[in-house]
Order: C-alpha cells, then sequence, then structure tokens
C-alpha cells in the first residue's frame, strides 16, 4: 500500500543516505509530540471501555460464582477461588469440546487452504472468460452472512424436503429419503464443515491468486525449461514465494474456524446437542442458557489461553510484514 | 528477475499463437480440463445461492414438494410479502438500519483520528497503539459476551439500540482503524510537506489534501463496518428483546420460534443479504487488502 513513504520513514533513526530527511522528521515529531496521542485517545478510550474492561472483568468472574442470584440482586458475586477451574478441567465433557474443537479446526483449516490453494492455482490456467465467472461466484459466496449460509446449508440438507437428500436418493442403491443428516455425529460435522469450507474458500483463492500474480513468470518458465516437473515447480518455487501470504491466510483460518459459532448454532436450532458444541458454543450455554456466568467466563479464558499463540503469532507475522512494507 | 530480458519476448509470441492462453508449454487439452474443472468448481459454489433464490420464488406447495422442482415454474412474490408482512420485520429492518449508521459513523470519526496518528506521526508509543489494535480483533467475541452483558445491565443499556450500537462501534473500530492507516499512509508524505512549505497549517493539511485524498478509503471502510454490523447477530440476540433486535437476529428467531417456513425465511434471508451483497461487491478489492496487509503488493 504504502509506496513512496516506507522504509526512511517508517523508522526512526533514518539510515546514511537519508539522512537530512532523517533531521527534517525528528523537528516535526518535536512540534508535534502531544498531537498523536491526543488523536488516539478517544479510539484507546473506547477499546479500553468497552474491550479492555470487559476482558479483564472476564478473567475477574472467573474466579468468582456469578449466578442468576447475584445478577437480579445486584449483591456482588461470592469469591470462589480456582473453583470453575477445577471444576471444567476435571469436566470430560469440556475436554470432549477441547478435542472436537481442535479437529474440526485442524481438518478444516487443511482441506480449506488445500482447497484453496488450488483454486487459485486453477485461476492461473483457466481461460479470461473462465476465471471471471470463477471469480463472480465466489463473491456471491463470500458476500453471503454467515447466518444466511447457514440457513440455506439448514434447508438443502432438510430431512423432508431437502434438495440433498433427493439428489442422493436419485442415485442407484442410495435410499435416503427422509434422511435425517445430524443423527450421526461424523455426517452432521460433515455438514458444517462443508458449509465452513464452501464459505471459506472464495476468500483463500482469491487472496492466494493475488499471492500467485506476484509470483514472477520468469522463474516458472526457466523451470519448466530446465525439466522441472508441474509439481516441482510449485514446491521449489511457487510456494517458497507464496509462504508469507500462506502463513497469514492460514493463522486466520484457524482462528477463525476454531472459534466456531454461528454454523453449528443455526444448524443446530440455536439447541446444539452435546456432540454439537464447539467452545464458543459450550461457553456461550454455560453463561445464558445456564445462567453460570462464572463458568462460561472460565472456559472462555481457557479458550483465549489456547488460541494466544496462534494470536502472537499472526501479530508477528503482521509486524514483520509491516516492517517490510 | 534475472531471464526476464530475453524470456519476455518468447512469452508474447507464444501467447499469440495460442490464443489468449498465457502460459508456455500448456497443451489445449489441458487448457480445455481447466477451463471445464473452473466452470464446475463455479457452479457447485454457486448451488446453494441459485437454491434459495429458486425457493424464495416458489409458491408454498412447491417449496414443500417431495420431487422439487429445479426451475421455477409458477414463480411468485408471495414469499416476500409473508416475510414483509411477518410480525417485527419491518421494526427489526429499521432498528438494523439505525444501529448500523449510529456505529459506522461513529467508528469513522474516531477511527479516522486515530488512524492519522499512526499514519502520520512517529510517535512514542506507536507500536503499542498498533499492537492494540491488531490485538482486539483477534479476541473471540462470545468471550466478551458475557462481561459486556453484565456491564450493559449495570447501566441499563441492555435491551436499548444505544447500548448495541456502542458495542458494534467498538467491534467496527479497530478494523476502520487499521485499513484507514492503510490508505492514509499511501497518500505521499510530500504533498504534505510541500503544503505545509506553502503555508498551509497542520488543520488545513488535514481538510485539504488528507481527507479528500482519502475519500475512496472512507467509502470503503465504511462500507465494510456497515457489513459487519448488519451481520451481527449473537451480540444483538442476547443483549435485546425481539422487538429491538436486527434482521439477523429476526431470521434466527424466526427459525426456532415458528418451526421451519422455509419460503418465507428464504425470501427474509435473501432480503436481508441484499444490501450486504451489494455493498461487499462494490468494495471486494479492499477487503482481502485489509486482512493481509502488505503481504500482497500490487
Amino acid at each position: 500500500m504504502s509506496v513512496v513513504e516506507s522504509p526512511t520513514t517508517r523508522r526512526t533513526g533514518g539510515s546514511a543516505p537519508h539522512r537530512a530527511s532523517g533531521r527534517a522528521r525528528s523537528r516535526r515529531r518535536r512540534q508535534t509530540s502531544g498531537l498523536p496521542w491526543l488523536l488516539s485517545i478517544p479510539t484507546l478510550l473506547l477499546l479500553a471501555g468497552l474491550l479492555g474492561y470487559p476482558l479483564v472483568r472476564m478473567v475477574v468472574l472467573s474466579f468468582q460464582n456469578m449466578r442468576l442470584r447475584e445478577l437480579i440482586s445486584g449483591r456482588s458475586a461470592p469469591w470462589v477461588g480456582l473453583d470453575n477451574y477445577t471444576k471444567v478441567l476435571s469436566d470430560s465433557v469440556f475436554w470432549g469440546v477441547v478435542g472436537r474443537t481442535v479437529a474440526f479446526t485442524v481438518l478444516t483449516v487443511i482441506v480449506s487452504v488445500v482447497i484453496g490453494l488450488g483454486i487459485a492455482l486453477l485461476m492461473r490456467r483457466v481461460t479470461r472468460g473462465v476465471r471471471l465467472f470463477m471469480i463472480v461466484a465466489m463473491m456471491f459466496v463470500w458476500a453471503m452472512p454467515q447466518l444466511v449460509a447457514a440457513q440455506i446449508f439448514r434447508w438443502i440438507t432438510d430431512s423432508d424436503f431437502g434438495v440433498v437428500n433427493y439428489l442422493l436418493d436419485k442415485l442407484p442403491g442410495v435410499d435416503y429419503q427422509n434422511h435425517s443428516w445430524f443423527v450421526n455425529t461424523w455426517q452432521g460435522w460433515s455438514v458444517i464443515t462443508t458449509l465452513v469450507v464452501w464459505a471459506g474458500i472464495p476468500f483463500l483463492a482469491i487472496t492466494l491468486n493475488a499471492g500467485l500474480t506476484q509470483v514472477p513468470k520468469e522463474l516458472v518458465e526457466a523451470a519448466t525449461v530446465d525439466g522441472a516437473s508441474p509439481w516441482q515447480t510449485l514446491r521449489n518455487i511457487i510456494l517458497p514465494i507464496l509462504k508469507p501470504l500462506l502463513t497469514i491466510v492460514t493463522t486466520l483460518s484457524v482462528i477463525w474456524d476454531f472459534g466456531l459459532f454461528t454454523q453449528n448454532w443455526a444448524l443446530r436450532d440455536g439447541h446444539p446437542e452435546p456432540e454439537y458444541q464447539t467452545l464458543a458454543t459450550y461457553s456461550y450455554t454455560q453463561a445464558f442458557g445456564q445462567s453460570r456466568y462464572s463458568l462460561g467466563s472460565a472456559i472462555s479464558v481457557i479458550t483465549v489461553l489456547l488460541m494466544l499463540g496462534v494470536m502472537a503469532f499472526y501479530i508477528r507475522q503482521m509486524f514483520k510484514i509491516g516492517e517490510v512494507d | 528477475m534475472v531471464a526476464t530480458t530475453p524470456a519476455a519476448p518468447a512469452v508474447r509470441t507464444r501467447r499469440r499463437t495460442d490464443d489468449g492462453v498465457m502460459t508456455v508449454g500448456r497443451s489445449r487439452a489441458g487448457t480445455i480440463a481447466a477451463n471445464t474443472a473452473g466452470v464446475i468448481f463455479s457452479l457447485l459454489m454457486l448451488f446453494p445461492v441459485y437454491w434459495v433464490l429458486n425457493t424464495a420464488f416458489k409458491p408454498a406447495d412447491e417449496v414443500l414438494a417431495l420431487t422439487p422442482t429445479f426451475v421455477p415454474t409458477h414463480p411468485t412474490f408471495d414469499n416476500f410479502l409473508s416475510a414483509f408482512k411477518a410480525p417485527l420485520f419491518l421494526q427489526d429492518m429499521l432498528n438494523g438500519l439505525v444501529i448500523t449508521l449510529l456505529a459506522v459513523a461513529g467508528a469513522l470519526v474516531v477511527g479516522f483520528l486515530a488512524a492519522l496518528a499512526i499514519a502520520r506521526f512517529n510517535f512514542y508509543g506507536r507500536k503499542g497503539i498498533i499492537l492494540v489494535i491488531l490485538a482486539v480483533q483477534l479476541v473471540p467475541l462470545i468471550a466478551l459476551l458475557i462481561p459486556l452483558f453484565l456491564m450493559l445491565q449495570s447501566v441499563s443499556l441492555t435491551n436499548s439500540l444505544i447500548g448495541v450500537s456502542i458495542t458494534y462501534l467498538v467491534l467496527i473500530l479497530p478494523y476502520t482503524v487499521w485499513t484507514l492507516r492503510g490508505f492514509i499512509s499511501g497518500i505521499p508524505r510530500e504533498l504534505d510537506e510541500a503544503a505545509l512549505i506553502d503555508g498551509c497549517t497542520r488543520a488545513q493539511v488535514f481538510w485539504r489534501i488528507i481527507l479528500p485524498l482519502t475519500g475512496p478509503g472512507l467509502v470503503a471502510t465504511s462500507v465494510y463496518g456497515f457489513i459487519q454490523a448488519w451481520n451481527e447477530f449473537i451480540i444483538i440476540n442476547t443483549l435485546n428483546s425481539p422487538e429491538k433486535q436486527n434482521l439477523m437476529a429476526w431470521l434466527l428467531q424466526n427459525q426456532t420460534t415458528r418451526g421451519t417456513a422455509w419460503g418465507p425465511l428464504m425470501a427474509g434471508a435473501i432480503i436481508t443479504s441484499i444490501p450486504v451483497v451489494i455493498f461487499f461487491l462494490i468494495i471486494q478489492r479492499n477487503i482481502a487488502t485489509g486482512l493481509t496487509a502488505g503481504a500482497v503488493k500490487g
């Protein structure tokens, strides 16, 4: 994005050839030292008030016992120390939810990134008209609100009148009339996974395709002339160049998929059965379904802690790229 | 990079003979196969979109037919009419508009100032602010919902449009700051400096140079904010009762309380999606770049 300014202006000192501009910068900085903070204050206040404070409050809540009684009476909730955590961590249901969420995330991210990359490569290969058609099709899917997409999938997999059952039933030897997709957990999760992958492909494919346009055509051609197979070209030339972008989109996908809520929530009519709970829905159900606000908070804290590594990695990656930028 | 000069002409001649196919050493059969794959993929992706349109325009008895019709033979607007007449549909639509516009306008004003600070000044704490802005985008919203609910409850801002508007404002604020930062730093700093030398004050530089040049960026950012706020339903569904909710929450309520009136539900889903889809198609170029800023150059 920032083409003209970068490296000199971003870094404070300014390297030898740019000493003059560095001096100009430091003078300006002195004149306006308070202004940038003044400009940032409204944003920082809002973020602190409505994101920072709730975050602290969430941690505090997880050490208390906040139930419906405390909520209604307005009395402060009693401190219970680590009780919520010991309760959650010794609960096999919780570990089931963790395992399910992790497994879903790993599987879905791998499937969607591989398909996304495949489609991005395919987009380089097809003629222009077909590429345009692919982009238009993906744009419609990308623009679809998550909840609407989930509702559509609920409808096409409906047991009585769903079109998927109708089409599968047409196959020879398959009886899918009135087949319910969510009785069998594996089938139910494959519907949810399909929905998430379907909705995630456009972002991945279009972003990765944009990244592929940065791969110098000459390199690929040189490799082809030198006798590299398409697979070798992909592995040794295209993927290394694409790696920073691939890392970022994969990290984002992990963060998004790990927080799965809308899809399993909507497909299960707002009441996911135990085997369709993920960490996000589990925490929500504990807090708002059962009024165990503290227990829900403890689950949320654990969720955030589990994600912390991935988030830190994403931010570091953004900073890394930002320095090059 | 080394091979640039000699390779370029070869590509060009090859491209001409191959009639629109761009790359070297690829067969016509391969292109046909790729095109076929591309078309099949697109059709598969579009199928759910096609099916929701197909359903919404069907009369009620055809929606619930054991043998679905793949082409609407008797197209009708009945489903749309009954969606509009459904309880709270118009009310929730209006609520959604009010909340979304308040949140977007607020985020734009507040976020622009911060974006200006990050993009144009090099000050102690700048990296810290960037870190905060990136980090808060990653915090799962559900995790914050419990304390947020208790907090707004204690100041009587649950079940009010204001409480949700402020919450949405804060939700879209980090992205707004981050994207506007990109747009502002895209404006050459030399322009500022030239104006300063010519005798402009800092305020004049802002009004006459930065603000007009960020115009497209402001449009793109506010549209993205609109989409985010319009699509949200978990917070509003938790904080507010049905008559203070938006259309997304309406879609969710509709499914749980009234069973499955698929025709009107799909029609309602289409109505709810229309503004988002239109807006999205307008700004699609900018959306990916915000999330992966810097990773793709061009």
